[in-house]
């Protein structure tokens, strides 16, 4: 497997998580320093099925995902009720991120291998399914950022005791955003598993969270297609610049502190990048049509 | 027939009574003022009947239910909508993008649904737009629908709110100071149209404004809170001659 289709397969991983985390962050307003927790639970249980079940591949990733969602409900019901304030919510991420790592590290370990983790999966993941299932995910949290339930996190965002008196359930609506950015982080960790075919718990630590909270701020609010965009060049650029050395993170931290200064809410902050996928949707309808326009 | 009573309402705030063992009843179909220099508690009666603050003592009827402990939302799914003295509308949501947050506060259709975006999405995201728009109509503001409402005038952007608090189909309205920061003529203009508004949809309107010139023109009935307590109840005639509304207004400093 060649170096760039490894790249361009992590940029599609992440671009799977991050869609879900800017419903979450960008028009939700909510801020997670643990959402690598929900990579490492879609991990695990898509490996775990492939391995020991012989589910199909693309099966296990719809039940990492179930999985990881099912288990944002664990952190949700506590910290986004009633007018317990945004910064709680973050905290308690990070600490929820941190105790799922070590738990994974420590129970069960005939079945998940404890902190050597789990190995010998098999190489499901290649590029072909990886950019399908990109261009799904980017596809799905746009139409539901452009459905009510988004104009309605947008307004949650801006004045939240106002959208109440409005009649919107703010529980509701903030669990329902937080459970879509887990369930596509549970997808993404499923896919890295097959493509690493080897996972550990410690990969699914703080650095992980970080850097796709920084892709979708980075990206910028209300916007799918700009933290997609955003964490494609974050993957890339420290590769590009390997020939630096030493000195790439640093330029990637002064290319970010730029960036931030320059647009505070993010590069494509309220924009979305349609062309790519409207020359796709006439790709698609010019392929269906040749056939029927033979026969 | 009242549709709301508030009876022995008190608020506290540490150690300030912002509201005191205030009682008033509100009929159906009543345009009734409330008025009262700066801090007299007027906003405060409002988050409490609202559910956004929890008051220290009495009770709040709305329509022959208790509103006592009940959430925000709740409440508003009752009856009560309101605007706000810093106005509060979505600025990076257009005008009738702010407007279908009243309509559908709460979607018709799933989570999943949504992301499909099945027929049924598009079909009910299509008729809140209709909804929505109609009531943009109604108000005059059908030229601002597409524009986003934080680059709206500021008289605009007071009106749209109102527009969104109607589009949640009260029963009873609640206008906090919808004309501060406006002069004289723009106050005016704003008269009229709340006149206009009661006459159109005959829901129960309960207006706070600091300018008794605004109030002696549209409403029926006025109370006046000074310094956390009712002082009077009357006809706008009955307050302009009351000389403890007079002295309140001249000035009597929190002790
Ligand atoms: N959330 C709050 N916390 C503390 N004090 C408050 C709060 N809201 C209002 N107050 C106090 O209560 C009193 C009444 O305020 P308010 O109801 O806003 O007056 P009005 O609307 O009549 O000008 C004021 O002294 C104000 O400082
Ligand atoms: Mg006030």
């Amino acid at each position: 497997m060649g170096y760039l289709e490894g790249i361009s397969i992590s940029i599609c991983i992440n671009i799977v998580c991050v869609c879900g985390i800017a419903i979450l962050t960008g028009y939700m307003g909510l801020f997670s320093m643990g959402h690598a927790c929900f990579l490492c639970l879609g991990a695990y249980t898509s490996a775990c099925l492939t391995k020991y079940l012989g589910v199909n591949y693309f099966l296990s990733l719809l039940a990492g995902g179930a999985v990881a969602a099912a288990g944002s409900v664990v952190i949700g019901i506590p910290t986004l009720r009633g007018k317990i304030s945004g910064d709680c919510f973050t905290i308690a991420t990070l600490g929820f991120g941190e105790a799922v790592r070590i738990l994974m590290a420590n129970i069960g370990t005939n079945l998940f291998g404890g902190a050597t983790g789990l190995s010998g999966l098999e190489h499901f993941t290649n590029l072909k399914s990886s950019v399908v299932i990109a261009v799904i995910a980017i596809i799905l949290t746009r139409n539901y950022a452009r459905s009510q339930h988004g104009k309605i996190a947008l307004a949650i965002r801006d004045y939240a005791d106002a959208s109440e008196l409005l009649g919107v359930n703010i529980f509701h609506e903030k669990l329902k955003a937080l459970m879509i950015s887990a369930f596509f982080c549970g997808v993404g960790g499923g896919m890295m598993a097959h493509y690493y075919v080897y996972i550990v718990p410690n990969i699914f630590g703080n650095t992980m969270s970080n850097n796709l909270l920084t892709s979708v701020v980075l990206g910028g609010v209300a916007s799918i297609t700009g933290p997609a965009t955003a964490t494609g060049m974050l993957t890339a650029m420290p590769e590009a610049f390997r020939f630096l050395d030493n000195w790439r993170l640093s330029i990637y931290g002064l290319t970010l502190l730029i960036i931030m200064r320059v647009r505070p809410e993010g590069l494509f902050a309220y924009k979305e990048i349609t062309a790519p996928f409207t020359a796709l949707y006439r790709w698609i309808k010019a392929k269906a049509l040749k056939p029927a326009a033979k026969a | 027939m009242a549709i709301l009573e508030i009876k022995n309402l008190s608020v506290t705030f540490g150690g300030i009574k912002a509201v005191q063992n205030v009682t008033l009843s509100v009929d159906n179909g009543e345009f009734v003022g409330l008025i009262g220099p700066n801090g007299a508690g007027k906003t405060t009666v409002f988050n409490a009947v609202t559910g956004v603050i929890k008051p220290s003592g009495g009770e709040v009827v709305f329509d022959g239910q208790v509103l006592n402990g009940m959430r925000p939302d709740k409440i508003a799914h009752l009856g009560i909508a309101r605007t706000f003295q810093n106005i509060r509308i979505y600025p990076k949501l257009t005008a009738r993008e702010n407007v279908e947050i009243g309509v559908a506060s709460i979607p018709k259709y799933d989570t999943i649904s949504a992301m499909l975006r099945l027929p049924h999405v598009r079909r009910w995201d299509k008729e809140v737009k209709e909804i929505s728009e109609k009531y943009l109509g109604q108000i005059g503001l059908m030229e601002y629908k597409d524009v986003k409402a934080g680059s709206l005038p500021y008289g605009i952007q007071r009106k749209l709110e109102i527009a969104r608090a109607l589009a949640t189909q009260p029963k009873l309205l609640f206008l906090d100071e919808p004309a501060a920061g406006m002069n004289t003529a723009e106050g005016l203009e704003l008269v009229d149209f709340l006149k206009q508004v009661h006459e159109m949809t005959g829901i129960t309107i309960i207006l706070i404004e600091h300018h008794l010139e605004v109030v002696m023109n549209v409403c029926s009935r006025i109370n006046v809170l000074n310094l956390g307590q009712l002082l009077f109840t009357g006809s706008p005639e009955e307050v302009q001659k009351n000389p403890e509304v007079i002295k309140a207004y001249l000035g009597e400093r929190r002790k």
